[in-house]
């Protein structure tokens, strides 16, 4: 086994060496395939886990008309806790709001110096909800619809005594939906043709190596190597192409997240970012992919020469 | 050893290449194929490789009927024939030594087998003292040996050989001659087919003359015509 294993990398290693600007085409088209398939996997991975924060756990704010009278309060928290979804409701007042405001934006100045947010933010009933989805029980409770008006711009009207508006979610979360599935769905369609790409390049290569070989494998033929001998060497070469892509692939990912993802990390403490273990998870997929391009290649590059 | 049976072999363009040939050749035996070129020589030999099918009629090698095995049996088949050709077919990239162990090596045969049988039939050709050499180094006897001791190396029960001494001058076609014989001797049958008069008429072995694609003559001990 040892001669047989060792002459075939030997001949994958000459193979590479002969074409090797081809070699270098594909496998830098595979690496960008692979690469923009891995990112597409981590945008998605990423909204994912937004939507998470923004679902999980997710509470609704009903503004209040200010100044909120405590017998509004009680009576419109008496309400919504009828509702089936809700399993709490909270009165903020405007300092508590205030603190939350400070929070979020801690740092960036610019907001805090110029928002008077005792007099912006409205009083709040804070709901927690069971399921997100349930959404539109509390707007139905409360008598909350969309009205278009004169202008066409569209709002919000309650027609329960006291509320002012509903806080929305129901739109973020469609459009975060629409948002991810946008994106995640265009690179993951960049990444599609650009693998068909990659698995042109290689099969090419692969092509190109058999046809510079094609006396040997002639003469191979003739003394009576099986076929799986003759192709085998030509399966690692594009094996080893495609690897390298991946491999390259996988630390273009792990620079994109050093560099871009942790530098976000400052900016917006409230944003649930990727981590290493994510890009970690991401591999496999990226290696398997790999794998596929090398194969479909290989049957593809090889299909003439399957006859004997 | 070899047996065709009313064998006819129709080309896709429509030309027939060879017409109801029978022929029997027995394990040993040494047998000229002669006739002018386009006679059916090479469709033939490519026949017995199963490198082409025949349209008609059933080809035997070494006791398989070469119509029945399937394309994954047909390196197995090829590893009991040997093949020399007027081109040698030798990769110049490759030392004399390289360009024979190449063929065990691609059949998966162990190193310590590569390492003893190389050099043995390389001494036995004739090229002992030129394993290093590359075959551009090579005289043309010189670059047929080589070629001859690879298709021998695996000790193949038939050996096909097609105008091996076409590119050869008359006296080293004879030294050519000479080793087949000698391959021979140790009981590989032998099928060559040439238009080499002088060597036909030398050797007095059997001879089968094709003409358009059919046996024309058949003769033990025969002369080139």
């Amino acid at each position: 086994m040892a001669p047989r294993l060792e002459s075939f990398f030997r001949e994958t290693a000459s193979g590479l060496r002969r074409n090797g600007v081809v070699a270098f085409a594909a496998m830098s088209t595979s690496f960008i395939a692979l690469f923009l398939f891995g990112l597409s996997l981590l945008i998605a991975r990423e909204f994912e886990l937004v939507t998470r924060v923004l679902t999980g756990n997710v509470e609704v704010q009903v503004y209040l008309n200010d100044p909120a009278n405590p017998a509004t309060v009680a009576r419109l928290t008496e309400k919504l806790q009828q509702v089936q979804a809700v399993s709490a409701v909270e009165f903020w007042n405007k300092r508590r709001s205030c603190e939350e405001f400070r929070r979020l934006f801690e740092g960036q100045d610019v907001f805090l110096e110029n928002v008077d947010c005792l007099e912006v933010i409205p009083t709040s009933l804070r709901v927690n909800l069971s399921e997100v989805t349930n959404f539109s029980q509390i707007t139905a409770a409360l008598g909350c619809s969309i009205v278009v008006d004169d202008e066409g711009d569209q709002h919000q009207e309650c027609t329960e005594p006291g509320v002012r508006n509903v806080a929305d979610y129901q739109k973020l979360l469609d459009r975060l939906d629409a948002l991810t599935r946008v994106l995640s769905l265009s690179v993951f369609g960049i990444a599609v043709i650009m693998l068909a790409s990659a698995i042109g390049l290689v099969a090419n290569t692969l092509r190109m190596g058999m046809f510079a070989r094609r006396k040997e494998i002639g003469i191979m033929r003739l003394v009576g190597a099986t076929n799986w001998r003759i192709r085998v060497p030509f399966l690692i070469e594009g094996l080893v192409e495609a690897m390298l892509g991946a491999a390259t692939a996988i630390a273009g990912l792990f620079l994109v997240k050093v560099f871009v993802v942790d530098n976000l990390r400052g900016t917006a403490p409230w944003l649930p970012l990727i981590k290493n273990s994510d890009v970690v998870v991401v591999m496999p997929w990226i290696l398997l992919a790999a794998a596929l391009v090398a194969i479909v290649a290989g049957t593809i590059g090889m299909r003439r020469f399957l006859d004997v | 050893m070899i047996s065709l049976q009313r064998v006819t072999k129709v080309y896709r363009n429509g030309v027939t290449a060879l017409e109801d040939v029978s022929v029997e050749i027995d394990k040993g035996e040494f047998v000229f194929v002669v006739g002018p070129s386009g006679s059916g020589k090479s469709t033939m030999i490519r026949l017995l490789l199963k490198q082409e099918e025949a349209s008609r009629g059933e080809v035997f090698v070494a006791g398989k009927n070469l119509s029945k095995i399937t394309s994954f049996k047909v390196p197995h088949l090829r590893r009991n024939i040997g093949t020399v050709f007027q081109d040698y077919k030798l990769l110049q990239d490759k030392t004399v030594f390289e360009n024979v162990s190449f063929a065990l090596e691609v059949i998966g045969k162990p190193k310590h087998v590569i390492d003893q049988r190389v050099p043995e039939i390389l001494e036995y050709v004739g090229l002992g003292e030129k394993l290093n050499a590359f075959p551009d180094e090579l005289s043309g006897g010189e670059q047929q040996r080589v070629s001859i001791a690879r298709a021998c190396v695996n000790r193949p029960l038939v050996l096909l050989a097609d105008e091996p001494t076409g590119n050869l001058d008359p006296n080293t076609s004879v030294d050519i001659m000479r080793l087949l014989d000698k391959v021979n001797r140790i009981g590989t049958t032998i099928l060559m087919a040439t238009h080499d008069q002088a060597i036909v008429d030398a050797m007095r072995k059997r001879v089968i003359e094709l003409e358009r694609g059919k046996v024309i003559r058949d003769q033990s001990r025969g002369v080139y015509s």
